[in-house]
């Protein structure tokens, strides 16, 4: 673990408090029992729209956002719904909004992974026209450093979207304004089926930052408190108004671009390879367990409390009923008070 | 009094009423200013970005002094990069800030297309957040500006849900709804015409609360026979073609749109209402557009009061070409509207 000790907090070598270190134990397991169980469900035909797992990310997830205070934005992509989750987004109302219902955070507006919550987490609703959501950073930072409030933007974007001309704008952007936002590529290796060797014709992304004058790091997607001390440190130097950071974070999709992807063109020595040591849940559990945070028993526990909590999950969006049909024209603009009022709620609960 | 422009127009800090003319009327590029001006004044949350909007005072010279006066945080020169242009203003508009981004052209906005049509248009309508944002550029051609200095992309923009799309004629109606346009929680796609910016000037109110409401409409000259349905440049071709019209006994009503979303259907029907013929006539392309939307819905509102059929007059389906033949030849002249209101009154 590439970590630095820091004095105020140590406990036996480990960077955060123990009630820390288990919080994440607790986002990386409920992100993985939710990924397993969303994506049987999809498969099952009992998941409306679409489902994009982020099994094997969750490190990078968690990682970058536990380094993110409230009052900070995050602008994340499809695949990103841990990290909006380890922002504090309610699993109720997440599951909600995969049934298209009214107690979703976007009322049924928008479906699947493509959630925000800027009133309340501060997370912006995710566009898949990747990476639509950089250029956006740009002026949250904007705002965040006139008011001189020290708060801080984040984005994150997937390999593929490394090749698209706002990334490169973006980037530069941030860097000429010295913008108090950081930059995470969530670099699976895959962008839907093209591998990185058909997207770049560097050896990382992360160097690709010297390009427009900001430090670029490359981290170990497996490891979560790598991930998470790189995210931490470019937070503070955002913060402190040395501008903005590249972090390439480095993992594998494990599973298709979504559910009903089976992703042939993946080697499966490379698949097995990450699945065997890069894990970011097993990891971190075991590190734990090394350490003596966490006990089997313990371990278990969270299982049980994510599983419930999933289980409880499905039955809050199952019994929310769907938006009321008659109100399909309302909300476009400002004016017509839409999202000022309770909604109107719909007849009907069963299952799309 | 011509010294003094002259010494307002070298910027620094000038505000722009200084260069109205000597009887105080204001060209539509002053009005313009002007509602910027005063906007950024009233309400420190407004800012402006751009393309060489600071020093240099834009292409057009429209926020010619302001950074001087304002200060580079609200009069922020950009890269050449519009999709970030547009994103930066959609992320400030999230935080508190509203943004007013100008486009050097019209023209660029596709270069800026994806962060105004799929997160500035329909993130309010996804998710409640109010989005007031302003994005201004000079449209429209008639001054050899060529292919892609000339074009109206209001189809564009008026067919993505959720952006109102304001297009003046006239420097009072410039400067009225561009001030409602800075004080709108919605996103407003402003475009300017700039073969009007310094064509036309007239006596503009001084009144920091004037304001001209997007969504209405207005009759530019009454008429009996016929009602012309229009809005930027082409208001002022109708004009030219109504006065000669009258000279030979035709009475024709011209009908400035001002805005195109939101429209203003009563405004439209009324006239025709009272001319029973109506001639639909503008800048952008003719098929698939602008004509397209009001002549459906002339039909569908005003089909009894018809004597005719509803007619289109605009540009053919092509790029705006150059050459001064050509480009007569593709933007409506003041001879091709009399002839077009002179078809539709033999019927």
């Amino acid at each position: 673990m590439a970590t630095e000790v820091d004095p105020a907090t140590d406990q036996g070598g480990r960077p955060l408090p123990d009630d820390r270190l288990k919080e994440i134990l607790y986002k990386l397991m409920l992100a993985r029992h939710f990924d397993e169980r969303m994506e049987a469900l999809y498969r099952q035909g009992r998941l409306p729209g679409a489902f994009y797992s982020g099994r094997g990310q969750e490190g990078t997830h968690v990682g970058v956002a536990f380094a993110l205070e409230e009052r900070d934005s995050l602008f994340p992509t499809h695949r990103d719904l841990t990290a909006q989750l380890t922002k504090g987004l309610d699993l109720n109302r997440v599951m909600a909004q995969y049934w298209g219902r009214i107690d979703g955070y976007l009322r049924g507006r928008d479906g699947n992974s493509h959630i925000g919550d800027w009133e309340g987490t501060r997370t912006f609703a995710v566009i898949s026209h990747l990476p639509i959501a950089y250029p956006v950073a740009c002026g949250a930072a904007l705002a965040y450093q006139r008011a001189g409030d020290r708060r801080v933007a984040m984005a994150i974007c997937g390999d593929g979207s490394t090749s698209n001309g706002r990334w490169h704008e973006a980037l530069n952007w941030s860097a000429i304004h010295t913008l108090p936002v950081v930059w995470v590529v969530n670099n699976n290796q895959y962008a839907y089926s093209t591998p990185n060797t058909l997207e770049f014709n560097v050896p990382t992304i992360a160097e690709r930052a010297a390009a427009y004058g900001m430090p670029g790091i490359r981290v170990d997607g497996g490891d979560v408190l790598e991930v998470f001390d790189a995210a931490r440190r470019a937070v503070e130097r955002a913060r402190d108004g040395g501008g903005p950071t590249l972090i390439e974070s480095v993992s594998l999709r494990w599973r298709g671009h979504a559910g009903h992807d089976p992703a042939k063109y993946m080697p499966q020595e490379l698949l097995e390879h990450y699945m065997a040591e890069k894990d970011p849940v097993k990891n971190f559990q075991e590190y734990l367990l090394t350490q003596g945070v966490v006990t089997k028993d313990g371990v278990d526990a969270v299982a049980e409390r994510v599983a419930s909590e999933f289980q409880a999950g499905y039955g809050f969006a199952q019994a929310s009923p769907f938006p009321e049909a008659g109100d399909v024209e309302l909300g476009l603009w400002a004016e017509d008070g839409y999202w000022d009022r309770e909604p109107g709620r719909g007849g009907g609960t069963e299952s799309a | 009094m011509a010294q003094k422009v002259e010494a307002a127009a070298s910027g620094h800090g000038a505000e722009p009423r200084g260069k109205r003319t000597e009887d105080g009327q204001a060209t539509y590029l002053i009005a313009i200013a002007e509602a910027l001006w005063e906007e950024m004044e009233r309400d420190e949350r407004v800012f402006m970005l751009g393309e060489d909007i600071g020093v240099y005072g834009g292409a057009f010279k429209v926020t010619e002094g302001f950074v001087d006066h304002f200060g580079t945080q609200r009069v922020m020169d950009t890269p050449i990069a519009e999709e970030t242009i547009v994103g930066t203003a959609v992320g400030a508009a999230m935080e508190g800030l509203r943004p007013v981004a100008e486009f050097q052209y019209a023209d660029f906005m596709s270069s800026g297309f994806d962060e105004i049509t799929t997160v500035l248009a329909r993130y309010h309508y996804r998710t409640g957040v109010r989005l007031p944002v302003v994005l201004r550029a000079p449209s429209g051609g008639g001054v050899r500006a060529s292919n892609f200095h000339s074009t109206n992309p209001e189809p564009w923009f008026a067919h993505a849900p959720g952006l109102k799309v304001v297009c003046p004629a006239f420097p009072s109606d410039a400067k009225g709804l561009l001030k409602s346009a800075i004080r709108d929680d919605n996103p407003v796609i402003y475009l300017e015409h700039k073969w009007i910016y310094r064509r036309i000037k007239e006596h503009v109110s001084e009144d920091l609360e004037f304001l001209i409401p997007l969504g209405s409409a207005q009759v530019k000259r009454e008429g009996t026979d016929i009602s012309v349905i229009t809005y930027g440049a082409m208001v002022h071709k109708a004009l030219e073609a109504a006065e000669n019209l009258a000279g030979r006994g035709v009475s024709a009503e011209v009908v400035d749109l001002r805005s195109i979303v939101p429209l203003d259907e009563e405004t439209v029907i009324a006239s025709i209402a009272k001319t029973s013929r109506a001639l639909v006539l503008y800048e952008s392309h003719r098929s698939l557009g602008i004509g397209a939307e009001v002549a459906a819905m002339i039909a569908e509102r005003a089909f009894e009061h018809l004597d005719a059929p509803v007619a289109r007059l605009a540009p053919p389906n092509t790029p705006v070409p150059f050459s001064p033949p050509l480009e007569d030849a593709y933007l409506p002249q003041v001879s091709d509207i009399e002839a077009a209101v002179e078809r539709l009154s033999a019927w």
